[in-house]
């Protein structure tokens, strides 16, 4: 994930240091689910990198899934970002085609703001 | 009473005589098709009706020389029953539905005479308008006669665009029957009231005639013909009323009434309508037709569950409605399909699922069927289509267009009323038939209208995402006590070191307004952002200064800074570079040639040397530490900070560096440490207690993380950051009972709930 120029993947990197603290471990207690997450720099669907964030296991790996993911998102990588820190709530950003889902919609349902670390400033 | 109030329903809105609907104007519809067999009934009984229509002077004797428009003819029609029509308007003037019946009445058809074309329908005159859908004022007029036609009044329609007043044109001999000549004149003189409804009647009418006398057709022919000279009486009142309530500005109903009126002229035989509509389109036509846009969308169910989805839909059947209005033929009223229609409109029925209770097949039935399987397209295509279109288009655009023309025009339900008016069915239609030319490129303004009313909607997201459209731009402050004072920049520094950073932004601004070319008032407006924790703000001063002294480290280093904490890595490195460049010990390490392709490593690398150079030079450290930062390499930036830190232990923004990298790297406990160190430095330090909150949620903690998000916000209330991860916070602490001070951004309440 180091090489990832994506500004997605600083925040992912956050979320697997996150995962190893109690405030992660509660995350893996309340959600227990796995999400994959497509992320492309500028286009939906062109040059797109995958995470998968376990919440069952406490994980965030660089790739696609090996399994079946419980639900997976496509961002355009800013639009991640927005969601992730809470400018944008999810619902929205689906209704608006910036976030598109795949696979179950109750899992989808968990995926919200709070699942992520908030990034400081310097 | 608003427009919207008309369409939604509302409590300030009660229909006269439907205490069941939420929908008066679907409720108007209704009482028109519902009341129509009884109203029928009594036109039978009431002696010397008139029939309206084709011109047969025999009905109209009195042709006196009143110089009536088509476009109003039927007010003057209203037959024997007209001082009833009269008493009914006077005892009831807010009921709509009964003074509609009443005026509906003598427009019932002729059930003995068919015409051919004189009421064609808007959708397959609307065809001829826009055959050939291309905007050219001067069309070649030659060709076969339909060409020629359908090019002639698509000049007109252009110059109706380009408000310009239209010249007649000699045309060749184009053979037109006496119901073609009736049909067009009829329609150009409603749709010249749509498309001038801003200028005089005076105007309209010369656009009108010289449209008419380029066809050779006579204005007035039909109108005189009607002019019954019995009814004065009548005439002047209904004039009077009519002027009363256009003259009222709060009467936006009175103004939707008549441009109903105006259009409810055109009511036509529905053997015609379908006849002609046949003729244009095959008798599949309009299936045909939504099909091809269908198949241009993506896949269905989607939007399942989206509510913006249904309302659209519920603004199509409205629509649909409305036009059904306009058919008198007393099979069609009584339809299901119509029924079905209504109550679509009215909200009643929903299609979920694409289930809806198939309509039984009568007449109609097709008409129901095939309505009820395209209807499920259509919603959805909507909703694709709007979806799509954020693509092309920017949801950002919309969103500062809608937002900025509300503020011009401050009054959201007046702009509602016009958008709704100009959206009349018979644009709406008009607009389809350009789309479908087109290729349903999606600039129709029933579309626009969908996502006009979706980002009202969502407003506040909207204010976010132009916020964001404006990146890179500096935005000043509305109103600022500092302008006009004699030293603002000398001001500005003695509040920022007092710690009031709101107010040093707006003694700073007015000294970049004073002076544009002043680096250091930029520079210090960028710090002063950058410490109240307004990135995009500090980014967009900082540029400024860069553009004034491109040389400044002190930029060059917040640039790099802020850009990191944008988590924008390329334009960051290139920033920490320059600083190299431009440093006079350090400058000879960097090779200008690589400005261009920069690599993270070989910067690092540079930077590095340098810090072997001089040691002691805290600020390598630094832009040392804000390397790591990016690179994700945490540990070594806290190395790196706490370096710096030896050599400069009284630098506040040093200590926040030192805890937001920690905080990063989910070391919060110390993180806090370090950012208490920078608050007893600077107490009023906006960055570091939003960062305290930040460090706070990140451990779970969400009441402390609160505390200290509404500290950070009672500084700087426009730190939306913190207004975003606050409403995170209070969501996680399960307090949604402050969410809605928290929208609101009710500072004081939050203030008092929440103290620290």
């Amino acid at each position: 994930m180091a090489n990832s120029t994506l500004k997605s993947a600083a925040l992912l990197d956050q979320m697997k240091l996150h995962l190893a603290t109690d405030a992660g471990k509660d995350l893996v207690k309340k959600i227990g689910l796995v999400y994959q997450i497509n992320i492309a720099p500028k286009k939906m669907g062109i040059d797109e990198e995958s995470f998968v964030v376990d919440l069952k296991k406490g994980e965030v790996t660089k790739g696609p899934c090996e399994g079946k993911p419980d639900a997976a998102f496509s961002f355009q990588d800013d639009d991640f970002l927005k969601v992730a820190t809470g400018k944008m709530n999810p619902q929205i950003a689906f209704m608006r085609g910036k976030m598109k889902v795949k696979g179950s919609l109750s899992a989808a349902q968990k995926f919200t703001p709070d699942i992520f670390p908030k990034p400081s400033k310097m | 009473m608003a427009m919207r109030e008309l369409v939604t329903g509302g409590t300030s809105c009660p229909v006269p005589g439907s205490s069941s609907s939420s929908n008066p104007v679907a409720a108007l519809a209704e009482n028109l098709f519902g009341a129509a067999s009884k109203t029928r009934d009594s036109v039978r009984e009431l002696p010397g009706i008139t029939r309206t229509g084709h011109p047969d002077a025999s009905f109209y004797p009195g042709t006196d020389g009143q110089s009536a428009l088509p476009g109003l003819e039927y007010y003057q029609q209203p037959g024997a029953q007209g001082s009833e029509f009269l008493h009914a308007y006077r005892a009831d003037p807010a009921g709509f539905g009964g003074v509609w019946d009443e005026i509906q009445r003598p427009q019932l058809p002729p059930f003995a005479h068919p015409r051919e074309i004189q009421g064609a329908p808007h959708l397959a005159d609307l065809q001829i308008y826009d055959h050939g859908a291309s905007s050219q004022l001067q069309p070649t007029l030659d060709g076969p006669p339909q060409r020629v036609l359908s090019s002639f009044l698509h000049s007109f329609v252009g110059s109706s665009r380009a408000g310009v007043p239209f010249r007649p044109v000699a045309l060749p001999v184009l053979g037109l029957s006496e119901g073609d000549k009736q049909c067009i004149r009829d329609r150009s003189s409603i749709m010249a009231r749509h498309f001038f409804a801003d200028k005089s009647e005076d105007f309209i009418n010369s656009q009108v005639n010289a449209l008419l006398h380029s066809l050779e057709i006579d204005n007035d022919l039909r109108a005189k013909g009607h002019l019954p000279g019995r009814f004065h009486e009548f005439e002047e009142h209904w004039n009077e009323s009519q002027g009363a309530v256009r003259a009222g500005p709060s009467h936006p109903s009175g103004r939707w009434a008549a441009e109903y009126n105006q259009q409810i002229v055109s009511r036509g035989d529905p053997e015609s309508w379908a006849r002609s509509f046949e003729q244009q389109h095959g008798s599949n036509g309009w299936a045909t037709e939504f099909e091809q846009e269908q198949s241009q969308m993506i896949s269905t169910g989607q939007m399942q569950g989206a509510n913006n989805s249904n309302l659209a839909a519920m603004e199509q059947t409205r629509m649909l409605a409305h036009t059904l209005a306009q058919n008198d033929d007393p099979k069609f009223q009584n339809s299901k399909f119509l029924q079905f229609v209504s109550k679509m409109s009215r909200g009643e029925l929903i299609i979920d699922d694409n289930q809806v209770k198939p309509a039984e097949a009568s007449a109609s039935g097709d008409w129901a069927d095939e309505y009820q399987q395209k209807h499920y397209g259509i919603h959805n295509s909507w909703a694709d289509q709007y979806a799509r279109d954020e693509h092309s288009y920017g949801v950002d655009t919309w969103a500062s267009e809608f937002a900025t023309e509300q503020e011009k025009t401050g009054l959201v339900d007046d702009q509602w009323v016009n958008e709704f008016s100009k959206l009349h069915v018979q644009d709406w239609a008009e607009e389809f038939a350009q789309q479908v030319d087109e290729g349903a490129v999606g600039q129709n303004s029933a579309d626009n209208w969908a996502t006009a009313y979706d980002e009202y909607l969502n407003e506040q997201t909207a204010a976010k995402q132009r916020s964001d459209a404006s990146r890179g731009v500096y935005v000043f402050s509305d109103m600022n006590p500092y302008v006009g004072h004699p030293n603002p920049l000398k001001e500005g520094k003695e509040l920022f070191r007092k710690g009031l950073l709101s107010e040093a932004v707006l003694a700073l601004e007015a000294e970049v307004l004073k002076n544009p070319e002043n680096a250091e008032g930029w520079r210090l407006l960028g710090i002063t952002h950058a410490e109240n924790d307004d990135d995009q703000q500090a980014i967009a001063s900082m540029m400024r200064a860069q553009e004034v002294d491109p040389a400044n480290l002190e930029v060059l280093l917040a640039l790099g800074v802020s850009h990191t904490n944008e988590l924008e890595q390329a334009a960051a490195i290139r920033y920490l570079y320059r600083w190299l460049q431009h440093h006079p010990k350090y400058g000879h390490l960097a090779s200008p040639e690589k400005s261009e392709s920069l690599y993270y490593a070989d910067v690092a690398r540079l930077f590095n040397e340098a810090a072997q150079v001089s040691p002691e030079d805290s600020d390598v450290h630094i832009v040392l530490g804000v390397l790591y930062n990016l690179s994700r390499e945490y540990d070594r930036a806290i190395e790196s900070f706490q370096t710096a830190l030896k050599l400069k232990p009284r630098d506040y923004s040093l200590w926040n560096k030192l805890g937001a990298t920690q905080a990063n790297s989910v070391q919060s406990a110390d993180a806090i440490l370090a950012y208490q160190q920078a608050l007893d430095l600077k107490p009023n330090y906006v960055r570091a207690w939003a960062n305290m909150g930040i460090s706070f949620a990140n451990q779970g903690l969400y009441e402390e993380s609160i505390r200290y998000y509404v500290r950070a916000l009672a500084m700087n209330p426009k730190a939306d950051n913190a207004w975003q991860y606050l409403r995170i916070s209070l969501s996680c602490a399960s307090r949604n009972d402050m969410l809605d001070a928290c929208d609101s951004r009710n500072i004081d309440f939050l203030q008092k709930e929440f103290p620290l």
